[in-house]
């Protein structure tokens, strides 16, 4: 029996050495060579993960002519955009992520999400910061510290607003919106009409969300200081009238069927469709959204749409949205120096405008220096409406990782699950979870 | 022990795996269950059972006890309804329909082997309220009044998803059944015919009590499966519309993506153990009415 339990325990340690020996066995650790710079002479391969969307067909266009020039070659890795940031913030945790890594900028999302002063490189010291729009800058800045370069639109791919068919406004006699009342009665007399008012995708489960935070410059005018005081806690999303307005005016437009009947099954990769085809009157969508329509259906021209702002709690302002998809060096990288070349090249001013003028897209870029494309009706749009102060999802910390769940419950409001008043004290609640996690001050008891 | 051909020791091997990859996580998993570990913080705290008073406490939008609710709900329901459809499939396709009784087998096995990604993809296009299949067929033979906004109504998203499941799953319990079936020996049945006895009441007598160790297989396997469910409500409804129905491991996954692990683990943990229990306890019922 003894004989037995011995061989028994002999075999167990034989089988866990050799566990322990292959892992041991595995040559050089990533940590050993963190920081350090390459090989002269060796090949470099830089790796960047992005979320789908995020990166543009002129964008590997210019990596392809940054290899040519370094020798650098720059290796994309894009993610599916529900899982990205599951698997970035994963990947960030095991010490694995790319040299470049993707994140979308904000103060909360660089604090919360992606803990920029440990996981990414200071960039402050870089030659483009100067040339960098200032709001954009602030939304990859902590501390006073620039870890991130934001190469994007922030107006015409960020602006989301209504963007209406005119002929069907012309047809039935409608003009643009400068109240809810307003808007709502345009909604019923075009549904009573036989047009489907406002094509909603509920279904991909961020879309809808837009209509709420995307009036935070409207809940500002209104209550002047709130963006800070929700940042200091000393008020909470339930305790706001307007907030609770805003959404029982969106259940409204829900009940009384502008959305359509399907607006629960509705995609957004559907929206150009639906509205290139008149079959819906209105979508929320980008400034761009027109051009995209008119590359994409050369029958309905890009004249035949103009744009308003979100009408809810009589918004009348454009929602200055200067966060957007942006680049980061992981502080981990083993090839900080060449990743900090590859983000110059990009930002250097002929790449930019290269990028500019490839990107349907684009009509402006954040950085001074460069020749925009806006059409008339963009124009247009940008000179009537004020682009005051900032989107909530910007400048309130802890809303914009919730996104998908504020969405969530807000298909549960639509569907009567949910009160609207419920909606807000959920994003509280969540706000005060993620709060306590990244220790805040101010959620401390 | 003498009796034993081989050594216990020739298991060892086997066994040390097992603990390293199923045991030893399990257990690691009861630890986590009590800590505040998140995708945020290197640090891992204990937190004592403040995971456990969230799941357990009704909150707004976050109301877990739902989630175990529509788990619960689902599971029962499709053991029901696979059991009988399977079972009077597997009646039918052994003594009713003789010709081509193969094909039917094979037919009614197939949405067993298409993958569950798939079924949910194609389903998600047939139940759509505007442009599918079912609703279109509804209309175009006068019983519009019957179409629903299957995934996306509130009232129907549960039924519509138990649906799918069975159909899918109604196959793979079925060929377990007819092998069952096929094991009860002809004379039962021609003694039974001698005595004069009905169809119903050879079903009762004979079939039943002799299928019991059939069921009780099939209906631990609704059970673990029902209980587990994800896939499918991940691809046709993602727990929506709202949150009507997410199940306990929709939830799981949204937390663990949510970066919330410690949440995640208390949640996998506690249906961890209701399904040891659930499992443990359906079988010793059924072992217990077959014997009798």
């Amino acid at each position: 029996m003894m004989k037995k339990l011995a061989i028994t325990i002999g075999l167990l340690v034989i089988g866990a050495l050799l566990l322990v020996g292959c892992v041991a066995a595995q040559p050089g650790a990533p940590a050993a060579d963190t920081g350090a710079p390459s090989a002269p002479g060796a090949k470099v391969t830089l790796t960047y993960m992005a979320s789908q969307g995020w990166i543009k067909e002129a964008e590997l266009e210019l990596a392809k002519r940054f290899e040519e020039q370094t020798g650098i070659h720059v290796d994309y890795q894009i993610i599916p955009a529900d899982q990205y940031f599951s698997v970035l913030r994963t990947k960030l945790n095991s010490g694995e992520a790319t040299d470049i890594f993707g994140g979308q900028s904000g103060k909360t999302d660089l604090q919360v999400q992606y803990d920029v002063e440990k996981n990414a490189v200071d960039l402050s010291d870089q030659e483009w910061v100067s040339r960098h729009d200032p709001l954009s800058l602030e939304m990859v800045s902590l501390n006073g510290k620039v870890y991130g370069i934001e190469i994007w639109d922030t107006i015409a791919s960020n602006y989301f607003i209504v963007v209406y068919n005119k002929n069907i406004f012309e047809e039935h006699g409608l003009s643009v919106p400068e109240s809810y009342a307003e808007f709502r009665d345009i909604c019923l007399t075009l549904k009573d009409a036989g047009v489907n008012p406002i094509y909603e995708p509920i279904s991909d489960g961020w879309h809808h969300v837009l209509w709420f935070p995307m009036v935070g410059p409207r809940f500002e005018e209104l209550n002047p200081g709130l963006a800070e005081r929700l940042n200091k806690n000393e008020v909470k999303f339930a305790e706001v009238p307007v907030m609770l307005e805003a959404l029982t005016q969106l259940k409204e437009l829900y009940d009384l069927g502008c959305f359509g009947d399907n607006a629960l099954s509705d995609a957004f990769s559907d929206a150009n469709a639906k509205l290139a085809s008149g079959e819906y009157a209105m979508a929320v969508t980008t400034l761009t959204a027109p051009v995209s329509i008119e590359r994409d259906y050369p029958d309905t021209p890009a004249q035949t749409f103009g744009f308003f702002p979100m009408p809810l709690v009589d918004n009348r302002l454009a929602p200055a949205h200067p966060a957007g998809p942006s680049k980061f060096i992981y502080s981990g990288s083993p090839h900080i120096e060449e990743a900090k070349q590859y983000l110059a090249f990009l930002a250097a001013p002929e790449n930019l405008q290269y990028l500019l003028d490839n990107t349907t897209e684009f009509a402006d870029l954040n950085f001074s220096g460069l020749k925009a494309k806006w059409t008339p009706e963009q124009q247009e749009f940008l000179d009537a409406y004020e682009a005051k102060s900032i989107v909530y999802q910007d400048v309130v910390n802890y809303l914009n990782p919730q996104w998908m769940d504020i969405g969530k419950d807000m298909v549960a409001m639509f569907t009567g699950a949910m009160t609207p008043e419920d909606v807000l004290k959920s994003i509280d609640q969540r706000r005060a979870d993620m709060a306590n996690i990244a220790k805040d001050p101010a959620w401390a008891e | 022990m003498k009796s034993r051909v081989y050594p216990f020791y020739f298991a060892s091997g086997a066994l040390l795996l097992y603990l390293l990859f199923s045991v030893l996580p399990s257990l690691m998993g009861f630890y986590y269950a009590f800590t505040d570990w998140n995708s945020y913080s290197s640090e891992v705290n204990f937190v004592g059972l403040q995971n456990f008073r969230l799941i357990f406490a009704s909150g707004v939008g976050q109301n877990y006890m739902h989630f175990v609710r529509n788990t619960i709900i689902f599971t029962v329901a499709t053991i029901l309804l696979k059991t009988v459809f399977a079972l009077a499939l597997a009646v039918l396709l052994t003594s009713g329909i003789h010709r081509l009784a193969y094909v039917h087998r094979v037919v009614m096995y197939l949405p067993a082997v298409l993958p569950m990604l798939v079924v949910s993809l194609v389903f998600k296009s047939i139940l759509n309220p505007a442009s599918g299949l079912l609703n279109e067929f509804l209309r175009s033979i006068g019983l519009g009044f019957m179409a629903q906004r299957w995934l996306v109504d509130v009232t129907w998203a549960m039924p519509s998803v138990i649906g799918v499941d069975t159909w899918r799953g109604v196959g793979y319990i079925m060929v377990i059944m007819i092998a069952g079936l096929q094991a009860i020996p002809k004379e039962y049945y021609e003694a039974a015919a001698i005595d004069g006895a009905s169809a119903f009441s050879s079903f009762r007598r004979i079939t039943l009590p002799l299928m019991m160790p059939v069921l009780t297989v099939t209906t631990v396997l609704n059970l673990l499966y029902g209980l587990r469910v994800f896939d499918i409500v991940f691809v046709l409804t993602n727990g929506g519309p709202g949150r009507a129905t997410d199940t306990v491991y929709t939830a799981i996954f949204d937390e663990f993506s949510k970066g919330r692990y410690g949440v995640a683990t208390t949640l996998s943990t506690l249906l961890f153990l209701i399904m040891i229990s659930l499992g443990y306890f359906v079988i010793r019922m059924m072992h217990r009415e077959s014997e009798e």
